[in-house]
């Protein structure tokens, strides 16, 4: 039989096969030489048979062939012949002639000389088979007829041997069929057994499947028709293995009971032995495969859980550092030895305009110019070779965004074998301009402490000057030269004077009396400070102030110089013939704003970064000291707010109210925005005040 | 499922049916014999043996056929060569036969009890010899038993009303000479419980002792020398003998009647010459269980004629 179909049947026919071949080994042989001895022995039995009954006859004949008593011999014969297997009996005298015979129709001739009696006595044994198709095998039997030690003839008589095979044969047969009978038995029993063992491992199998789905929950073992604690009625409610039917408590470790109390589960299987827990409670095998399967998924269904824990806890953490990789700004790429990026975060995928996906196991140069890949390729290159961090600062340029980046290469661990590279990009853009602000802030800083140095040593000498020359003046003679020179003398002093005062006011930004104050009062006070003057040189000056009162925290005095300041620079930047509109209003952030338009000759895109630095004017030697912005952006950024200077002035601010014939300059636009202290009618300050 | 149950099944046929063809291949396998052929088909008619002609001897049937060949072939065959005639025994069945053989000329040499010969007389038969008992006289006893552990039985006189058993209704020393002894004592035939006669043919004598001994009968009757013969087979020692009967003439040798007295001469001296001092003679008388054989004639048993006619036996001996 190929092996691989027994290797496929199924365990219950595997067991009936078993057993079929184990009754058939047995009953074979067993029937064999039980048929076989049986044989032998009724052969042997038939021919002690045929020879007895022979030596009979030829004993009770002795008195009947004495006396020629052939009608008795006659009824012996047919008397032996009657008995159910004996064929025939016949008498033969001393000459052979047959004296009687059961044959009732004439003698068979050869069946007379056949067979004979030895001299020597005894009974001749011979097997004669009769003529015909189905011919009989008889044993015939010739015993000598002796009286007084002479020999008066032989009895002989005929024994079928065929009919005694047949008997054999029905013995073999009722053999065989309880052996049939028994093979049948066995196979039933077999198969029962083997359903009921096959049904048990189907249980283990399928709960293997239900394991292999992920079900851990199904039980394979039987439950116990009695607990431990049942058993040996013990109470103890603290003992592990009370309440726990579901686990043999000899497999359990820090059980209670006295048999058992500081045994391991492993020297537990030796010490129960004699237990009666374990007596009544061990299974057979397959309940042990069921039970330690069952302590196999209760096991794996905990370490499950711990790795799904686990599994939890590293998910989150890497959830966690995604989002912080994510979430930062910085470009965040990690390469390979061979330039090739293993990971990159949200932003840096952002800056290529791909999707991450698309970035990963790809290279520098298929992103950037040939030129640009080639010089990144050349630091990472030099990073890997010296080991050593690398960074630098550099403007960027990517799909016409400019931008300065802080950029560091550092080599790190590679996820797997080899080393490799993490690139951070941090953009300093914002940095960089607020330093360049400190640096100019510091610098104001400096030159107002000189500033007010200088002039608080100046101020003295000039009233000294001052004083001189009017007392001069007094004395000399308004028509004479003299006079005219102290005039100019006094003039230019008091130029000098106002330069110093300015100096003054930038440095220690004065006396600041704030306080709340409408932003529309100050404006208009302001506007008609200045108004008189602007008509002169025929400017027009447009006030437009919302309804809405804008009071702001402010110095008064202060916020009208630097409105007037904005005044005298739109004068100045017009000279004659212009418009100056002045608006204020509340932005949408809830500040207050004050524009001041001019159409004037406007500031150069060189001089915009400059207008509020000290000194720097454009205005010829004399006419402007250079503070006047300077000293107004003090005065706003004191108060919270912030300046801002548009030139050229936006196009529309001045279409529709430009004066007819004025011929318009570039303009400039002087935003001013402070925060908004409280709102109110414009009275109430002054009751405030008052 | 069902194909694993239908393997399971054709697997137990597959078991059964081999078993079976083993069983009955290997039945059909007997001992190996050579047999030799025969024709039971062709017949023929038996051919009778046709009885040899000479002088026929008979030995009363008191034992087996082939005891009385066994005793009396050498003394037929010494006679025979001696009368220079054939001389065959015959064996009627019963005493009644050999009786009626002797009267129908069947047998011409009787050798009988002297109550038969008081029969074959009556038929004219007439007797020439008689034999010396082993015990080495020319006549005999009979002997009455019964069980030494049958208290009830301790004298003759205690037989009455018990149950006896006797050989035969011929035999002389086996009821005759008893039942003399009896009368003698003056018991009857009707005094007697039951008298019955041991069954036969053959071993009578026997049969009876072994009736008494197992305790069937009360009392039997034999002739002497009969417990000997059973020495060797049953405890003697369980047995009582109540009583022996007066001696009578031995068994006799009787010639037929019309026998040529010439060959009666011949015979009878042939049986005179027999001398058990002489070896050859010694083996022939001794099979025949006898010492000799001396002459007699009719006269010698009147006393057993007398105890016939004492007893009214001689209308029952006629019939």
């Amino acid at each position: 039989m190929n092996p691989h179909i027994v290797s496929r049947l199924s365990f219950r026919s595997k067991i009936n096969l078993g057993i079929v071949l184990i009754l058939l080994c047995f009953a074979g042989p067993v029937i064999w030489l039980a048929t076989d001895m049986a044989a032998r022995e009724l052969m042997n039995e038939i021919k002690a048979k045929g020879a007895i009954l022979a030596e009979n006859l030829a004993v009770q004949v002795t008195d009947s062939m004495l006396a020629g008593d052939l009608l008795r011999l006659k009824n012996m014969v047919d008397e032996i012949a009657a008995v159910d297997d004996i064929n025939y009996a016949f008498i033969q005298d001393a000459e052979g002639r047959v004296q009687a015979s059961s044959y009732a129709g004439g003698f068979p001739v050869e069946l007379k000389t056949i067979n004979a009696a030895p001299e020597d006595g005894g009974t001749s044994v011979r097997l004669l088979k009769t003529s015909g198709a189905d011919g009989e095998l008889i044993y015939d039997f010739a015993a000598p007829v002796i009286i007084s030690g002479a020999r008066f003839g032989q009895a002989r008589l005929g024994l079928s041997r065929t009919r005694h095979e047949a008997r054999i044969g029905r013995l073999a047969a009722a053999m065989a069929g309880v052996a049939g009978a028994a093979l049948c038995l066995a196979v039933v029993a077999s198969t029962l057994f083997a359903r009921r063992v096959s049904a048990r491992i189907n249980v283990l199998r399928e709960h293997a499947e239900e394991v292999v789905r992920g079900n851990l929950d199904l039980r394979a073992g039987s439950p116990l028709k009695k607990n431990c604690w049942e058993i040996m009625q013990c109470g103890l409610l603290s003992c592990p293995a009370h309440g726990d039917a579901e686990r043999r408590c000899w497999r359990l470790a820090g059980t209670m009971c006295p048999n058992c109390r500081d045994k391991t589960p492993r020297d537990k299987e030796e010490s129960c032995l004699n237990c009666e827990v374990y007596k009544q409670n061990k299974g057979d095998e397959i309940q042990d495969l069921a039970e330690t399967f069952d302590v196999m998924s209760a096991a794996l269904k905990a370490r499950l859980a711990e790795l799904r824990d686990a599994q939890a806890s590293i998910a989150g953490q890497e959830r966690l550092l995604r989002v912080i990789l994510d979430a930062t700004p910085d470009h965040v790429s990690l390469l390979d030895a061979d330039l090739r990026y293993l990971a990159v975060n949200r932003a840096y995928a952002g800056f290529l305009g791909l999707p991450p996906s698309e970035i990963l196991g790809r290279a520098d140069r298929e992103f950037f110019p040939p030129e640009e890949a080639r010089a990144r390729e050349e630091e990472f290159l030099g990073v890997l070779a010296s080991g050593k961090a690398f960074h630098k600062e550099a403007e960027i340029v990517r799909d016409g965004r400019r931008g300065w980046y802080h950029i560091l290469i550092a080599q790190a661990p590679g996820p797997r074998e080899g080393a490799a590279l993490l690139r951070t990009d941090r953009e300093v853009t914002e940095v960089r301009r607020y330093r360049e602000q400190l640096i100019q802030a510091q610098k104001m800083e400096s030159v107002g402490k000189l500033a007010g140095g200088v002039a608080h040593e100046i101020n003295t000498p000039l009233g000294v000057i001052l004083g001189y020359a009017q007392l001069l003046l007094d004395d000399v003679p308004e028509d004479a030269q003299m006079h005219e020179d102290l005039k100019a003398i006094e003039k230019q002093t008091l130029v000098c004077r106002d330069i110093v005062a300015d100096l003054l006011k930038f440095s220690r930004r004065g006396d600041d009396r704030r306080r709340p104050v409408s932003l529309n009062d100050t404006l208009r006070e302001a506007v008609g400070l200045a108004g008189r003057s602007f008509a002169n040189q025929r400017i027009r000056l447009e006030l437009d102030l919302p309804e809405e009162e804008m009071i702001v925290a402010a110095d008064p005095e202060r916020l009208k110089q630097v409105w007037i300041n904005f005044l005298n620079n739109a004068r100045d930047a017009i000279g004659e013939n212009g418009l100056v509109a002045v608006t204020a209003r509340k932005t949408p952030d809830g500040r207050a704003e004050a524009v001041f338009a001019d159409t004037g000759s406007g500031i150069a895109p060189e001089n915009l970064k400059m207008v509020f630095d000290p000194f720097f004017t454009t205005k010829p030697v004399g006419s402007g000291t250079g503070l006047g912005l300077a000293v107004s952006y003090g005065i706003i950024k004191d108060y919270g707010g912030e300046l801002a200077v548009t030139s050229p002035a936006p196009e529309g601010v001045f279409a529709v109210r430009t004066p007819e014939g004025a011929a318009p300059g570039p303009g400039s636009v002087f935003t001013a925005v402070l925060p908004i202290a409280a709102q109110g009618s414009k009275d109430m300050p002054r009751n405030e005040e008052g | 499922m069902l194909r694993r149950r239908r393997l399971t099944t054709a697997l137990s046929a597959l078991a059964l049916a081999s078993t079976l063809v083993l069983t009955l291949g290997l039945a059909g396998c007997g001992p190996d014999e050579e047999a030799v052929p025969v024709d039971l088909s062709r017949r023929e008619e038996p051919v009778p043996a046709v009885p040899k002609r000479g002088l026929t001897y008979a030995y009363l049937p008191q034992y087996a056929h082939a005891v009385s060949y066994r005793r009396h072939r050498l003394l037929v065959e010494y006679l025979s060569k001696a009368v220079g005639m054939p001389m065959r025994q015959v064996f009627p069945n019963t005493f009644d036969e050999h009786v009626k053989m002797v009267s129908r000329g069947e047998i011409d040499i009787s050798f009988s009890n002297p109550f038969v010969y008081l029969r074959l007389a009556d038929y004219g038969a007439r007797a020439f010899a008689r034999i010396i008992e082993p015990s080495g006289k020319p006549d005999f006893r009979g002997q009455i038993i019964s069980r030494k552990d049958d208290s009830s039985i301790t004298a003759l006189a205690d037989c009455r009303g018990k149950r006896w058993m006797a050989v035969d209704p011929s035999s002389a020393g086996g009821y005759l000479f008893a039942l003399g002894e009896f009368y003698d004592q003056g018991i009857r035939r009707e005094d007697f419980a039951e008298i019955g006669f041991a069954p036969g043919p053959g071993g009578k004598q026997e049969k009876t002792v072994l009736a008494v001994y197992s305790g069937t009968w009360d009392v039997g009757s034999i002739r002497e020398g009969t417990l000997a013969v059973l020495a060797d087979r049953i405890d003697l020692d369980r047995i009582r003998v109540l009583a022996e009967t007066r001696a009578y003439p031995s068994w006799v040798y009787a010639a037929r009647p019309g026998l040529d007295p010439d060959i009666v001469r011949k015979i009878a001296k042939a049986m005179f010459a027999l001398s058990i001092s002489r070896p050859d003679d010694a083996v022939i008388l001794q099979t025949a269980n006898i010492r000799g054989i001396i002459q007699a004639d009719d006269a010698d048993y009147d006393s057993v004629r007398e105890l016939v006619e004492k007893l009214g036996l001689s209308q029952e001996a006629a019939q």
